[in-house]
């Protein structure tokens, strides 16, 4: 949809030449606007307090989560402060506004590795006087694992339990604290964030989706970054930790692997660290020799797909026998559920995809170009899709549910308590007669994005303007395809 | 005889043409049954202007039923069924959905109410034809331009 | 900035062990001083009332807290002394007051249809 303008310089370096593209033809996928410039916002970020003290808080948050879930024990997880603060609060927030908007702005705040890193420095907030050696074994993480298929795999698992994660309050204590424990032993064994960067379970598809997000942080001037030849954001000095998501602040481009920590902000002595507000989806395109596109990515895409397709059939269809399925009435039955949702999740919505991809390149035309490339290219174009379906989810969960919220605020222990005088507060769903409109909406919207950004990765993929115009025809259709499915999910 | 299966095969040409549907403003009565966690039927298929007329009942413990977009809620016991009027006036696919805690699984109890047409859905798949096959032109046009 | 690190160290402190002594010792002070009786409401398959004997002195007000644990919602009645409470929501806690102004043993019930046993979920109150 964007201009392509020939007379635009290249750039210089290596990377394919970059020329100008626009988001619908409007907004310059290049434009940021950088919060740095706020002197509030800035020393903000450069105070060692952030993002310590909303570690802090939520660390409590999780005491009352972890106190809610074990006593609530096996009662209805509609009245359990556990149960309604993750899966209804958290995750609609994560799906509403923390990934698609600020990316991984959940990290930045996540309690679950602060035991870890707090172990690993010795110190709580403050950087040791002189370098020490930190604490724990410090391996580092096996290299053919330095990708999301192992995370892949535990967030599908994590999944064929959500039938009891949602409504059992234990099962989510287990849930949380293996977590906070995983975190914890992985930390003591392996460098820095290595938990978060390859294991744990929510920080998959925050990665993936986070490259949808219209926030960054980034480097401001590449030759301050040049010149500085210390480079103390990756190594760390007296005001901060050397990036603990083991990137290089001075160089990378994709948000997929950034916790948003701020040690870099602390770190860079010329204040070259950015918070940048910009166009939606600009990571989409990304695809360096550093942080390439790849399968693990592309299946995450699927994933994320194909498990919004069984949860709606499972949680907000009418079928009841899915529902026995999933709550694991029947042994044969829960397994049945189990497979189907691992087979329909890892192969057939790839496989579907892959037909598409493959009547793409018969379409271009272009016969040398690596179907591999194709597939993953284009599977990039799910991410927007995935974030709109999982939006559209969302509403139905909130919705009718959102006024436990104020029962368990005020009684989260179901001991009777009445903190905020919300605690007789009756079952209201609200606004759920418009529920079919907003998931409709929220699926058009993404799926512009996807169409929007599918133009442009076929640019990227077929070397002639011409076969990339051809190419994309089967992956519009695809997803159109895709979003009429959902849109006859939800509403039809 | 063969007159009336000719009748008979044309009557349901045209009920499937008109999309099985019975004119509008007819009264439907429903009896739908609840038990963990499903209602059986779980789709209720009406019309827009119809009556309908539900009758819940409960085959375990205690359930409701609340309609999205109508805000009306009945609550049944087992052997004290509860009963719920009124006028489909809103078109769409409504889910009604369990409104007392009746188990683990509570906040997934739900049926469907389908009030035809189901305009919503209906504008917002043409919609999305519309957008797809506009991309397609402009890219169609794009090309040839370039070429 | 040693400082600083004790206040973070502090406030870790304060998040965790605080928020649980914080939960705890309330909780304790509530049960000590506002209830006479806490009633334990789940179907019978689940455990059935608990405990399903109360035993309290004629002629003094009781306090009861009745916490439905349970998945279900149950209710309580009381008929000798016309206590009833109509739903009390699982997850969820109710206090009720009466003064058992005879001696003698008494029915309560659940008044919500909660299991196919729900008729068994029954106990007794015994006035002294
Ligand atoms: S990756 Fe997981 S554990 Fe790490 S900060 Fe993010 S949510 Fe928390
Ligand atoms: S680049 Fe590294 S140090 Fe900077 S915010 Fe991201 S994870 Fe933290
Ligand atoms: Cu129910
Ligand atoms: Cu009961």
């Amino acid at each position: 949809m964007s201009e392509s303008s020939p007379t635009q310089e290249q750039a210089a370096a290596p990377e394919p030449a970059k020329e100008k593209e626009r988001l619908f033809g409007l907004l310059d996928l290049d434009a940021r606007f950088d919060l740095t410039r706020f002197r509030l916002i800035r020393a903000l970020l450069k105070s060692r307090w952030m993002p310590l003290a909303l570690i802090l808080f939520n660390t409590f948050m999780f005491m009352i989560i972890l106190v809610a879930t074990l006593l609530g024990g096996f009662s209805a997880g509609n009245y359990n402060f556990g149960i309604m603060l993750v899966w209804i609060l958290w995750w609609v927030l994560l799906m509403f506004v923390l990934v698609p908007v600020f990316a991984r702005a959940w990290c930045l705040m996540c309690p679950f590795p602060i035991f870890s890193d707090w172990f690993q420095r010795r110190r709580l907030i403050n950087i040791g006087e002189e370098p020490k050696k930190p604490w724990g074994l410090n391996r580092r993480w096996p290299k053919w694992l330095k990708n999301m298929w192992l995370m892949n795999v535990l967030f599908l698992v994590t999944t064929f339990f959500s039938g009891f994660l949602t409504v059992r309050p234990f099962a989510t204590f287990v849930l949380l604290g293996s977590v906070i424990l995983a975190a914890f032993i992985v930390g003591l064994v392996y460098e820095k964030r290595s938990f978060c960067l390859y294991l744990c379970p929510v920080s998959g598809f925050q990665g993936l989706y986070s490259q949808f997000a219209a926030a960054e942080i980034r480097r401001k001037d590449d030759a301050i970054c040049k010149a500085h030849k210390k480079k103390t954001c990756f190594i760390g000095n007296e005001q901060g930790h050397g990036c603990p998501w083991l990137l290089m602040p001075f160089k990378f481009e994709k948000n997929t692997y950034c916790g948003m920590c701020l040690e870099c902000f602390k770190t860079c002595p010329h204040d070259n660290m950015a918070f940048n507000l910009r166009p939606f989806g600009a990571d989409l395109l990304v695809d360096t020799k550093l942080e390439s596109k790849g399968l693990d990515e592309a299946w995450k895409a699927f994933i994320m797909l194909g498990i919004a397709v069984v949860f709606y059939l499972g949680f907000q269809g009418p079928w009841g026998f899915m529902k026995d399925m999933i709550r694991g009435t029947t042994l044969p039955g829960f397994l049945s559920y189990i497979a189907f949702h691992t087979v329909f999740c890892l192969a057939v919505i790839p496989g579907v995809f892959l037909a598409f991809c493959w009547l793409s390149k018969l379409a271009s035309g272009n016969r040398e170009v690596p179907l591999k490339k194709v597939f993953t290219g284009f599977a990039y174009t799910l991410i927007p899709l995935g974030l709109g379906v999982w939006v559209a989810f969302s509403f139905g969960i909130i919705l009718p549910n959102g006024s436990y919220l104020l029962h368990i605020a005020s009684d989260p222990f179901s001991w009777g308590w009445n903190l905020f005088g919300t605690a007789n507060f009756p079952w209201t769903p609200v606004l759920t007669g418009y529920l079919p409109h907003l998931q409709g909406i929220a699926m058009l919207l993404f799926y512009l994005f996807s169409v929007d950004y599918g133009t442009k990765l076929a640019r990227r993929i077929y070397p002639e303007p011409a076969q990339a115009k051809r190419g994309f025809v089967p992956i519009l259709a695809a997803l159109t395809a895709v979003t009429f499915l959902f849109l006859w999910l939800y509403m039809g | 005889m063969n007159r009336a299966v000719l009748q008979v095969l044309l009557a349901g040409v045209a009920a499937v043409a008109l999309g099985a549907a019975p004119p509008a403003g007819e009264e439907h009565f429903f009896e739908v049954r609840a038990r963990k966690f499903e209602y059986e039927p779980h789709v209720l298929r009406v019309n827009r202007g119809d009556r309908v007329r539900i009758r819940l009942l409960s085959e375990d413990v205690a359930h409701g039923l609340y309609v999205d977009g109508y805000d009306l809620n009945v609550v049944a016991n087992p052997g004290e069924d509860g009963s719920l009027t009124f006028t489909a006036d809103r078109t769409g696919r409504f889910i009604f959905r369990c409104s007392v805690t009746c188990g683990e699984f509570h906040p997934y109890m739900i049926g469907h109410l389908k009030v035809e047409p189901n305009t919503p859905f209906f504008t917002y798949a043409a919609l999305l034809l519309v957008l797809g096959a506009g991309i397609l032109a402009i890219t169609a046009v794009r090309r040839r331009r370039e070429a | 900035m040693k400082q600083r690190e004790t206040i973070a160290l502090g406030l870790m402190a304060l998040a965790t062990v605080g928020t649980l002594a914080a939960i705890f010792g309330y909780e304790r002070y509530r049960r000590a001083t506002q209830f006479d009786v806490v009633l334990i409401a789940r179907a019978p398959e689940y455990g059935n009332w608990d405990p399903r004997t109360i035993t309290v002195p004629r002629g003094q007000p009781v306090r009861l807290h009745i916490r439905n644990i349970d998945t279900v919602s149950h209710g309580f009645g009381l008929p000798a002394f016309d206590v009833a409470v109509r739903e009390i929501e699982a997850g969820t806690a109710t206090t009720t007051t009466f003064t058992p102004d005879r001696a003698g043993e008494f029915l309560f019930l659940c008044t919500v249809w909660c299991s196919e046993r729900h008729l068994e979920m029954t106990g007794k109150l015994v006035v002294q």
